[in-house]
């Protein structure tokens, strides 16, 4: 198995060497960083639970150097997808470094036991299609005599193509953070990585799912086509366009709600934070559209 | 003249217009040349505006137009058509034709402009609720409907209701700001699409062989997105220049380009590509940029828009689907009774149910009990394409649950239909939890008792205020200091300290009284408790009474304040001054002419009144109640009280002459004479100054002639350029008249207005002014400052509510803080009515420009020169000509020049007409205007339909009688042109026109006979409403002093000039030389 070909650091000095005195990364642009500056990686219990299986090896140093690998955005690319995580991580080598997690998948007849245990309480269901993680799920699989978290060490196997021999490396638990912080946006992750979608897992907990949206295309179909009326009066508009409420406008006082309820950009790469940008521009936004619908707009724009 | 067009074509707005035919025909002869040889092309459209008419229409809109014509170009609209002949958007521009047959869509070619969205925003904007944008430019009900479609936009960007987003474009990716229709937006957005006029989506492709057929609900869809994508964009990329990376072109602008179909990649230097170091960052670059273009690797860019897809979706499964969780709370159905303390439990509990309610019919509610069992009717009814109803009822509970803990409670079972409270939670919900639930989308049903405003029971303040004794009878004012008496109540029941603790002690927010639910929160009978103790009793200044009770302030110190109640003179001004009381009769000054109709003297007895508690008024009459014989009458009153004119015995000594003080009244240019001339004639008494024209008096001159009169007529313009004067005389009282010239409180004008100091202030006005909530502020301001609060106080607490929500509460407290200073009767009241003659005759003087007294002076030289050795006939005619030519200087230079020339602001009577015709229009009104010359009937018409942009009916001799028919049919019917022009030959007979009251006699036939014969085409059996006939005259003219001459001898009138003007020809010369010589009081500016 490839899995543990990185032991190749036999045949190769610089392993040696960096093991004593670490070199440092090249310089990855447009990678991924941690949005959280300080402090641990993900604030939910369930993100918390996936960091400390992490941090529950003794791997030493390597923990804080994957953290800063995490915030600098050495991690270039990354995709969940059903009981694997694929990533690539720029260390000092040229060539990224591949990076593969693999999670034990339930069975299915293991997730249809977990389904009946959670369909006891709609509660479970209601928070996950919310984005949010039941506080008491791991009680549900308890029940169903399963686990949420890879309970044995061979439900999860971490690789990675850097010389080191430690494993997890410090590649890997930059990409173990990572995923840590997004554990907080969507809870389906977890599940995803046991081998249940979020669409499949819906359609266990008894709630039928809607047709899915044709990708690329617009989720409506198109809208039949209308002739326009040839009579002049309707034509031209002679009923009266009718006076139109526009509800209560005021200035949200905390601006971009709508971003901050779909939360952070999935592994977002850009230089500046993504929430940080959105609320500088609907705070932007605001008053300049208050001013339009005061009809206060001087021609500031087309002058410019 | 051009009516404005716009429609959605290509993804722009496109601007065309329509012209009436003869200047089309006029300007662009070629297309119908071209139309005679291709047979087979596309037809020009007849009354398309030409470009350069387009171009100077923005442009005079303060539009900035682009040198680059690439935006412009030929296009198709497909227009009503009968035969061959295109029916326009109105008869001002062609009218509807004659002819048999069926009406088809028929492709015509327009010369159109595609509008950048800056452009289409910046014209919306000034469009918005006006019929022309400038004189001559008109707007169509398109661009109205496009302007409120623009509001919509605004409110979402302001309401952030929106999210950034990548679209497939021209197979490119494109970053974009997507407004988000959740809720009530969808509704209106819904609402809109329905009230699209179908020109507005009636371009299409040159090549097209059949008409557009996008429906309205797209169209919409993709202006809004356009606008908001533009509004948010600009407001972005304003804050971001500093970081925006070298290369971001704004030269490179979307919409013109594609429509001038130019393919991209561009022309010209080749873009920079600026480097970015992730997808995300260039994302976040395009989204702030002008055009939001993203190249590059185009499966990289396809794998971002699905993440932004992904990450959008939980927002557009709750928003796409069709119904939305709703709780709604029901009360037991018998609660806590609490009597006189007591309490005694009863069963129940309240309930909040889960339901799902339809957004498209928010009365269909499906409990979720029957959304889990899928049962019943609920079936067909959740039935929708694409809908999960339990998923989605499951993930909103999932959402709901995080804002309201309760909730997550209640969904520990496997159906969760609803959970119970008591009386604590239920008031928590009512007071909390619903409006964060329905701030975040939910639907939320209250009981009835709850959501009516007004009739809400809670615990409230009241202020009994003590008035001090009077002091004498006089010196009586607002500055006075009162006391307060401080008392809480529930309702209409006062409460004793004892009661309140017993009602804290209840420890329960909501009990029910007498069977009506009410509002105790713990906190605020502490609160009112500790006020109480603090501050049972205050002084404060009669002012801060009267503000408070007229409702400037809702609450003290958190705690609402329910009423104030007064004793003694405080009493009676409080009630004098919501109306609970009448206000007393008030002598008519003794040197005034003429009697006050009864509704008269009450406005005169209510101007009055708050001018003796020094509180500005607003006299808001309809035209032709008299208002400027009220507000004279009260200058005469001060006027005779300061010691003045004629005063009753003893009353002499106590008033010396140095407390008279004048008066300033300030009026449009086009009134100034006819104020002089009514005070002369109501109040002659009454000394009147006219501060006006090049030869006025300034410095200390002026301010010695002001304090010799009682009242000084001025103007707008001068109030502004003499301020520095007006402000060193200590004027007794400031009135405007026509006061929505100071609507905007930003002008020259306003600003000046407010800086003068009086004893009072006063506002004369014929306009709704209530209905115009933006100028009420600088009104008010005026009238009572800081009554309305700052400006930015009133924008946020009434403007904003009551213009993008209608909001009842703030429209009721707004009436409630200015109904007290604005008086407003109008002429179809019960009771003014009575009080009305069924016809009204008013003479209107009016000013001549400069021009027009130049050609008056050059005329009377040319016959006076004429006169002298001219006999007989030769005289006659000598006479007459000039008569008549001194009417049309009188009337337009431009018809007595003959010239064609321009019209607007070279004639003292037009503008007065307009002005008294937009005041008439406004309130609903249909007008006769009458003159004697077929050319300046033509004249008026132009002028009115190009200021007021609605049609203007014109009757002359050379009007066949079929024609004339369907005029005063049109004219008569619902919904007809309000202004009807008559050459008084043609239309003084035979028409019944009583759908007018009004008669405006615009030039004089000095024949009362005559004239009484055209004012009653209006005043006939039929006419149901009282008629008011204005009669136009030039101060200081000939038409004056004829005028003059004719009332004199009234009795023998008849006899004198019965034949017409005849007899204007046997008056001698000396006569005639005083008869044509020009008054200097004749001059405006």
């Amino acid at each position: 198995m490839s899995r543990w070909g990185r032991r190749r650091y036999y045949d190769d000095d610089w392993g040696y060497y960096r093991h004593f005195a670490p070199s440092r990364p090249r310089e990855a642009k447009g990678g991924i960083k941690a949005q959280t500056k300080r402090g641990g990686f993900g604030q939910s219990w369930w993100a918390i639970r996936w960091i400390a299986v992490l941090e529950s090896f003794d791997i030493g140093a390597r923990l804080g150097r994957g953290r800063s690998y995490a915030r600098s955005g050495q991690v270039t690319h990354l995709e969940v997808g059903e009981g694997t995580v694929t990533a690539r991580v720029q260390g000092s080598r040229p060539k990224p470094y591949d990076v593969v997690i693999k999670v034990a998948t339930l069975s299915a007849a293991n997730w249809k036991k977990l389904a009946e245990s959670l369909g006891k309480e709609a509660l479970f269901a209601a928070k996950l299609l919310a984005g949010e993680m039941p506080e008491n799920i791991e009680d549900a699989f308890k029940t169903a005599g399963l686990s949420l978290f890879p309970g044995k060490s061979k439900d999860l196997v971490t690789d990675c193509s850097c010389p080191d021999w430690s494993n997890p490396c410090k590649h890997i638990a930059a990409v173990y953070y990572l995923l840590g912080e997004e554990f907080d946006r969507d809870p389906f992750l977890i599940f995803k990585l046991r081998g249940m979608t979020r669409e499949k897992l819906v359609a266990l907990l008894g709630a039928k799912p809607p047709a899915p949206p044709k990708p690329g295309a617009a989720s409506e179909p198109a809208p039949p086509a209308e002739p326009l009326p040839a009579e002049p009066g309707t034509f031209w508009g002679a009923g009266d366009a009718g006076e139109m409420t526009l509800g209560e406008v005021r200035i949200p006082p905390a601006a971009a709600a709508l971003p901050r309820r779909l939360g952070n950009f999935p592994f977002w790469r850009g230089a500046e934070g993504f929430l940080d940008a959105m609320e500088g521009i609907y705070a932007a936004a605001s008053p300049a559209g208050l001013a339009v619908l005061l009809g206060e707009r001087k021609n500031e724009e087309a002058g410019a | 003249m051009v009516v404005l067009h716009l429609a959605w074509f290509d993804g722009n707005l496109v601007l065309w217009g329509e012209s009436p035919r003869e200047a089309a025909a006029a300007q662009a002869p070629a297309h119908r040349g071209r139309k005679q040889v291709e047979k087979t092309a596309v037809a020009s459209y007849p009354f398309g505006a030409d470009p350069e008419v387009l171009d100077a229409a923005l442009r005079d809109a303060g539009v900035v137009v682009e040198a680059k014509r690439a935006a412009r170009r030929g296009a198709m609209a497909w227009l009503p058509t009968q035969g061959s002949v295109p029916i326009a958007s109105s008869p001002l521009v062609a009218e509807a034709p004659q002819a048999q047959g069926e009406i088809a869509l028929v492709p015509w070619r327009i010369e159109a402009m595609a509008l950048m969205p800056a452009q289409a925003v910046d014209l919306l904007c000034r469009c918005a609720e006006k019929p022309t944008l400038a004189p001559g430019v008109l707007v169509g009900r398109d661009v109205a409907f496009w302007a409120q479609a623009l509001r919509f936009a605004a409110a979402l960007v302001a309401r952030q209701q929106y999210l950034p987003a990548i679209e497939a474009r021209d197979g490119g990716h494109r970053a974009c700001w997507e407004p988000v229709f959740a809720g009530a937006d969808a509704e209106r957005l819904a609402a809109l699409a329905k009230a699209m006029p179908a020109v507005a989506r009636a371009l299409g492709a040159a090549d097209a062989t059949t008409a557009p057929a996008t429906p309205p609900a797209e169209v919409i869809r993709e202006f809004l997105g356009a606008m908001v994508d533009h509004l948010v964009r600009s407001a972005a990329s304003g804050r971001a220049t500093a970081w925006e990376p070298v290369g971001g072109t704004s030269a490179s602008r979307v919409p013109s380009e594609r429509w001038a179909e130019t393919p991209r990649p561009r022309r010209g230097r080749p873009r920079k590509k600026p480097a970015f170091d992730s997808v995300h960052d260039q994302w976040l670059h395009a989204l702030r940029s002008p055009d939001g273009l993203m190249e590059g690797d185009e499966a990289e860019l396809a794998q971002l828009a699905e993440q932004v897809r992904e990450w959008r979706r939980p927002l557009s499964v709750s928003v796409a689907a069709p119904f939305r969780l709703c709780f709604r709370l029901e009360e037991p159905e018998s609660g806590l009774e609490a009597e006189a303390g007591r309490t005694r439990k009863r069963s129940d509990a309240w309930h909040v149910r889960f339901l799902l309610q339809a957004v498209d019919d928010p009365s269909l509610l499906v409990p979720a009990e029957d959304a889990w069992a899928a049962r019943g009717s609920a079936v067909s009814v959740l039935r929708r394409a694409g809908y999960s109803a339990q998923e989605h009822l499951l993930s909103s509970l999932g959402q709901a649950s995080g804002i309201c803990p309760r909730i997550e409670a209640a969904l520990k079972t496997q159906r969760p239909s609803g959970y119970e409270l008591d009386a604590t939670g239920a008031h928590e919900f009512l007071t909390q939890r619903s409006l964060l639930l329905e701030q975040a989308g939910f639907g939320v049903l209250l009981p009835a008792w709850w959501t009516r405003t007004g009739t809400k029971l809670r615990l409230a303040l009241r202020a009994s205020v003590k008035s001090p004794k009077m002091q004498g009878g006089s010196g009586l004012s607002l500055d006075e200091v009162v006391h307060v008496n401080w008392e809480v109540a529930l309702g209409d029941e006062r409460l004793s300290p004892e009661e309140l603790d017993a009602l804290a002690r209840l420890k329960t927010p909501l009990v029910r009284v007498r069977g009506q639910w009410v509002q105790v929160n713990a906190a605020e009978i502490q609160a009112a408790l500790d006020f109480w103790r603090k501050k049972g009793t205050e002084t404060l200044t009669a002012r801060q009474v009267v503000q408070m009770a007229m409702g400037a302030t809702d609450a003290v110190s958190g705690i609402p304040l329910a009423g104030i109640e007064a004793d003694g003179w405080m009493g009676d001004v409080l009630r004098q001054l919501d109306g609970r009381a009448e206000i007393g009769e008030v002598p008519v000054p003794q040197g005034f002419v003429g009697t006050l109709r009864p509704y008269q003297a009450r406005g005169y007895a209510w101007l009055a009144f708050l001018r003796q508690w020094g509180l500005g008024a607003c006299l808001a009459d309809d035209m032709g109640l008299g208002k400027t014989i009220q507000a004279l009458a009260l200058f005469l009153r001060d006027w005779e009280a300061s010691g003045a004119g004629i005063l009753p015995a003893g009353r002499r000594d106590a008033c010396p002459t140095d407390r008279r003080r004048p008066v300033l009244l300030i009026c449009p240019t086009s009134v100034v004479s006819n104020w002089r001339k009514e005070a002369e004639r109501f109040a002659p008494s009454l000394p009147v100054m006219v501060h006006h024209g090049i030869e006025r008096k300034r410095g200390e001159e002026f301010v010695a002639e002001a304090r010799r009169h009682a009242l000084v007529v001025s103007s707008y313009s001068l109030l502004n350029r003499d301020i520095e004067h007006l402000k060193k005389v200590p004027w007794l009282g400031i009135v405007l008249d026509e006061a929505q010239n100071i609507k905007n409180p930003e002008t020259k004008q306003a600003r000046a207005a407010r800086s003068l100091a009086a004893d009072y202030r006063m506002a004369l006005t014929g306009t709704p002014v209530e209905n115009n909530v933006g100028d009420l502020w600088s009104l008010m301001e005026f009238l009572n400052p800081g009554f309305l609060g700052s400006q930015a106080d009133f924008k946020r607490e009434f403007f904003i509510p009551i213009q993008t929500n209608r909001d009842p509460e703030a429209a009721g407290r707004l009436r409630r803080l200015t109904g007290p200073f604005i008086l407003r009767r109008l002429k179809t009241d019960k009771s003014i009515i009575a009080d009305l003659p069924e016809k009204q005759e008013m003479k209107v003087f009016c000013t001549l420009t400069r021009e027009q007294a130049s050609l008056y002076a050059a005329v009377v030289k040319d016959a006076e020169g004429a006169l002298d050795g001219a006999e007989g006939i030769q005289r006659k005619g000598v006479v007459l000509a000039t008569l008549s030519k001194l009417k049309q200087v009188c009337n337009h230079p431009a018809q007595f020049l003959g010239d064609n020339s321009a019209i607007p602001g070279r004639s003292g009577k037009l503008a007065r007409l307009a002005e008294m015709l937009e005041e008439a229009i406004e309130v609903g009104d249909r007008a006769l205007v009458f003159t004697q010359f077929a050319e300046m009937g033509a004249i008026l018409k132009r002028h009115l339909e190009e200021t007021f942009g609605r049609e203007a009916l014109f009757l002359h001799g050379a009007v066949p009688k079929a024609q004339r028919d369907r005029m005063v049919e049109r004219f008569q019917a619902d919904g007809g042109p309000p202004v009807f022009i008559l050459s008084l030959k043609a239309g003084g007979t035979g028409l019944n026109l009583t759908r007018a009251n009004h008669v405006f006699h615009f030039d004089r036939w000095w024949n009362p006979a005559v004239e009484n014969q055209a004012t009653d085409r209006a005043f006939r059996i039929g006419q149901t409403r009282n008629v008011q006939v204005h009669k136009f005259l030039c101060a200081g003219t000939l038409e004056e002093k004829i005028d003059e001459m004719i009332e004199r001898k009234k009795e023998v009138a008849a006899e004198v000039v019965g034949t017409g003007e005849g007899w204007l020809t046997e008056l001698s010369n000396q006569q005639l030389k005083e008869l044509f010589a020009l008054r200097a009081e004749a001059i405006g500016e």
